[in-house]
């Protein structure tokens, strides 16, 4: 028996499904009577069509409505609190560093300027031939730029672990 | 039946409780959307409950211009989608396969059969066909319903029901001539 062309099995599944035109329905009708094996697989395909049609719609459980309402407030709740908690205690912990490093700072703590040569590393002289540069460390504008830093992570911490929290609580309440 | 966007908007409101409403109109599909993918009843149950209350959470981002259930059942087919990745390697046989289909009536007997062999036929397709399929065959959803709550396009949704009928009526053929020789 000839197999079918990708075409054919596709209008067939049309017809069973009521979608060809009126225009071609009677011309394939007229094909399907012609050839022996477009029939077999139109009976094929109308069996599985009719088989289909009996899935039917699934019921729950008799309490899943109860269930669901009784997790409704427990759910993001639980989940959004644990994240503004973390949230918030980074937050304190990240302006507790910045305090801290401002106070240091201010009492002259990183004043000095400290200088690293590299000769006196501990890479063997046989492996470098020139002399190296020293290179000096100003520790006070390490500290500013780590504080910079520091400050740029508080204000994200704070928009994503508060503001946004807060925000979205708010639409919610006044939609 | 209550406007469902005036029900929406008191929910929002504050009326915690009308949300019942909601979940009873729409439970047996979502449930039924779930079961489809998961094929485990308890694990379907969870994961339905779990989208209905994903949704209510997210009931004031729901922007209305489509329809209420197919926003619904999106989330429903994200979450038991999400649930399946989860699932580690636990391997499933075609025996708790738990698609149920009615039995009761005459010719119970052979119907049983024919459901049998359509499960095993649909167990070899892939999920996304067996899906599209199920839910084309559920006769509530239109080809561009099924596309919303798949992410897929619509022309996509129907080669997959197309290309999931043809392996079906294929391996239906197959399982058949199997048991055949085996009588």
């Amino acid at each position: 028996m000839n197999k079918l062309s990708q075409e054919q099995e596709e209008k067939l599944l049309d017809y069973i499904d009521g979608n060809l035109p009126a225009s071609e329905k009677e011309h394939f009708e007229q094909a399907i009577k012609n050839s022996p094996a477009m029939r077999t697989r139109l009976e094929e395909l109308n069996t599985l069509h009719t088989s289909l049609r009996t899935i039917k719609i699934e019921q729950p459980s008799k309490n899943f409505t109860q269930q669901v309402m009784g997790k409704l407030d427990q759910y993001p709740i639980r989940s959004s609190s644990l994240l503004s908690r973390n949230g918030i205690l980074l937050l304190i912990g990240v302006l507790v560093a910045v305090g801290i490093s401002s106070l240091l700072l201010a009492g002259g703590v990183f004043d000095n300027t400290s200088s690293f040569d590299l000769n006196q590393t501990i890479i063997p002289n046989k492996y470098i031939q020139q002399s190296l540069p020293t290179i000096s460390f100003n520790g006070k504008m390490v500290v500013n730029v780590i504080i910079l830093l520091n400050l740029a992570l508080a204000f994200l911490v704070l928009d994503r672990a508060i503001l946004k929290p807060w925000f979205e609580r708010r639409t919610r309440m006044h939609v | 039946m209550t406007n469902e966007y005036v029900l929406i908007d008191r929910i929002l409101a504050g009326e915690q409780q009308l949300y019942a409403e909601l979940v009873n109109r729409y439970k047996s599909y979502a449930f039924t959307i779930a079961l489809k993918i998961l094929e485990i009843r308890p694990e379907a149950e969870e994961a339905a409950q779990d989208a209905f209350i994903k949704a209510y959470h997210s009931l004031a981002s729901f922007n209305r211009e489509a329809k209420f259930s197919t926003w619904l059942y999106r989330i429903a087919f994200n979450t038991a989608i999400s649930y399946k990745r989860k699932r580690k390697g636990s391997y499933q046989s075609i025996e708790n396969v738990i698609v149920e289909y009615g039995q009761e009536g005459e010719g119970m007997l052979e119907r049983t059969d024919k459901k049998k062999f359509i499960n095993l036929a649909m167990s070899k397709l892939n999920e996304a066909d067996r899906l599209a399929l199920n839910l084309y065959y559920l006769q509530e959803f239109s080809l561009e319903e099924i596309a919303d709550i798949t992410g897929m396009q619509a022309n996509t949704v129907k080669v997959r029901i197309h290309r999931a009928r043809q392996r079906l009526a294929d391996e239906l053929k197959t399982i058949l001539q199997k048991e055949a020789l085996t009588l």
